[in-house]
């Protein structure tokens, strides 16, 4: 029997396969496909202090292997979450982390502060990578000042685990994961969607409502492994890593490069039972090669 | 996990029409106006899987109906299944259609989305409703592979190209059964399902007349689940406010006042 239980700096989860943000809307959505019962956590979409209606439709594009959103951080708005989401929230079983992004370092701090004191909050992504609103999510993610301005104003309003969301749409990742730590992240988690774009050939415009979006899926893995890889070495926090996983193959890769954890997102749309597949193929990869715990893997790609 | 039992051609192969009928304990609870959330290939392009409404029931047989219009690589990898080959269709998913108990039912198609309202209509005839259904599309050559499928159903056609039926789309048929404002003494409702400018088209002179009228709505979708909020639409609230509405979960049909048609 392996260990599948991971612990992530002040965070421990029953097992290493999380769903990512923005794919798997307030966690019920999938329960007949997937028990939240057998995830390491659920990653629930963005959240912002006040309502979003998002972005106009046409929100995705499909592209080869790969999917293209610009939903723009839709969400009911803090207040409503705390009345209607979370106690549906608290009632699954599993650990809850919610993913919070603003416009300015005070929407941070204010959401942060505000789900503090909430029951079933296991911890707080601190989403500062989202390429699909102006003013706002990216413009935080893209500079390592800003990054860690932001980071700190979090970790000085909560003594929840704080993780970093990280942005792929840098010329360092190094130098983001960096500040992260700096500001005072426990874990950083990686990557958000890579900007894109697709354009109509018949309306010969963007085919996006936004124009730009951002891609996930199959094709962003070897990015985002790679990212993974490099940050692992240039921090000493835990990682999330995400970005392409469908498979448990995928999942050990991420490992081996060494995140502490996976999510998975795009997945979840071809394979609803994606996170469990990929699950049970870790604890057969563990018990193939002689491994106690999931953790055990975690970074050997760098010996 | 659905069996397939026949997946082939209508009419000519220009048309690119198929049937696909499914043995899954999914036809139990399917419901008009509903749909099936089919994943076309394993590998992983393309990458999600295509809606497809449920055009025929067979509760006790267990068996769904689908029809699809070959369009891009996804259709083209459905199409080339066999029968006794497995498909991994996720279902029956959405919100269908209301099926009145009383009055009278008029379909209004458009095309290929004369689909989803062909099981509501056998419904209503099924409950000894007077049931029509207005269809328009390009040419005599659609028709001549697409109508067979609606047989059960009373139908006035129109084509663009003035081929066969009315010349023109299928409002040039839709004034004659129109009662006008406030009478409405049939008990009529309308159900409606084609290409966004059909339907908005269709909006205002039913909404004039105070009719009841539900929308199939088409969107791209990716979870298909309600989770992901990709298939998402304006929409308006019961106080008239500006709302998001999912079509996966909130739809795929919707009433027409819910819709924001601006």
């Amino acid at each position: 029997m392996t260990d599948l239980r991971v612990k992530l700096g002040p965070l421990s989860l029953r097992n290493p396969v999380l769903t990512a943000s923005g794919t798997y809307g307030f966690g019920e959505e999938y329960a007949p496909y997937c028990p939240t019962r057998l995830l390491g956590a659920v990653v629930v979409k963005g959240l912002t202090p006040r309502p979003r209606l998002g972005n106009p439709p046409p929100r995705l594009a499909e592209t080869p292997a790969g999917l293209l959103n610009a939903v723009g951080l839709e969400n009911p708005g803090l207040e409503e979450f705390l009345r209607s989401y979370l106690p549906r929230l608290r009632a699954l079983d599993t650990a809850v982390i919610v993913n919070i992004a603003g416009f300015s370092v005070a929407d941070y701090a204010l959401l942060a502060r505000a789900l503090s004191g909430q029951a079933g909050v296991a911890a707080l992504e601190v989403n500062i990578s989202c390429p699909n609103v102006a003013h706002g999510g990216l413009a935080f993610g893209a500079d390592p000042a800003a990054a860690e301005e932001v980071l700190r104003a979090v970790r000085e309003a909560t003594p929840l685990p704080v993780i970093a969301k990280l942005s792929p749409n840098v010329t360092d990742i190094q130098a983001m994961a960096r500040a992260a730590e700096r500001g005072g992240a426990d874990i950083i988690s990686l990557i958000n969607t890579l900007l894109g774009l697709a354009i109509d050939i018949h309306s010969r415009r963007p085919l996006l409502g936004n124009i730009t979006g951002g891609l996930s899926g199959p094709a962003v893995k070897p990015v985002a492994l790679r990212m993974v890889y490099q940050v692992y070495e240039a921090v000493q926090l835990p990682l999330i890593g995400m970005g392409g996983i469908s498979t448990w193959e995928d999942a050990v890769e991420f490992m081996l490069a060494g995140a502490g954890a996976v999510a998975v997102g795009t997945a979840n749309f071809t394979n609803p039972g994606a996170p469990v597949d990929i699950l049970r193929g870790l604890e057969s990869y563990c018990a193939a090669n002689g491994f106690a715990r999931v953790t055990d893997m975690v970074g050997l790609a760098h010996n | 996990m659905a069996l397939i039992m026949e997946n082939c051609g209508l009419g000519a192969p220009e048309q690119k029409l198929y049937r696909l009928v499914l043995q899954s304990e999914m036809a139990r609870t399917a419901q008009p106006g509903q749909f099936l959330h089919i994943r076309v290939a394993e590998a992983p392009a393309p990458l999600l899987r295509r809606p497809l409404s449920i055009a025929a029931i067979d509760a006790a047989g267990g068996q769904i109906t689908v029809y699809y219009r070959q369009k891009g690589l996804g259709t083209e990898l459905l199409a080339r299944k066999r029968p006794g080959e497995t498909l991994d269709a996720l279902g029956p998913l959405g919100r269908g259609f209301t099926i009145p108990a009383t009055g009278a039912l008029l379909l209004v198609a458009g095309g290929i989305g004369v689909f989803p309202l062909l099981t509501l209509g056998e419904a209503a005839l099924r409950r000894g409703l007077a049931c029509t259904l207005l269809w328009g599309g390009e040419n005599s050559a659609f028709f001549a592979a697409a109508a067979p499928i609606a047989a059960a159903i009373p139908c006035r056609l129109a084509t663009v190209d003035g081929s066969l039926g009315t010349k023109g789309t299928v409002m040039a048929l839709l004034s004659p059964y129109l009662a006008p404002a406030a009478e409405n003494e049939a008990g009529l409702r309308l159900a409606a399902c084609g290409p966004y400018p059909m339907l908005r088209a269709l909006v205002g002179p039913v909404q004039a007349r105070r009719l009841p009228l539900e929308v199939s709505l088409e969107a791209t979708m990716a979870c298909g689940l309600g989770a992901c909020l990709g298939c998402t639409v304006s929409g308006r609230n019961g106080a008239g406010a500006r709302v998001m509405r999912r079509v996966c979960a909130d739809g795929p049909v919707f009433p027409a006042e819910e819709v924001d048609w601006a």
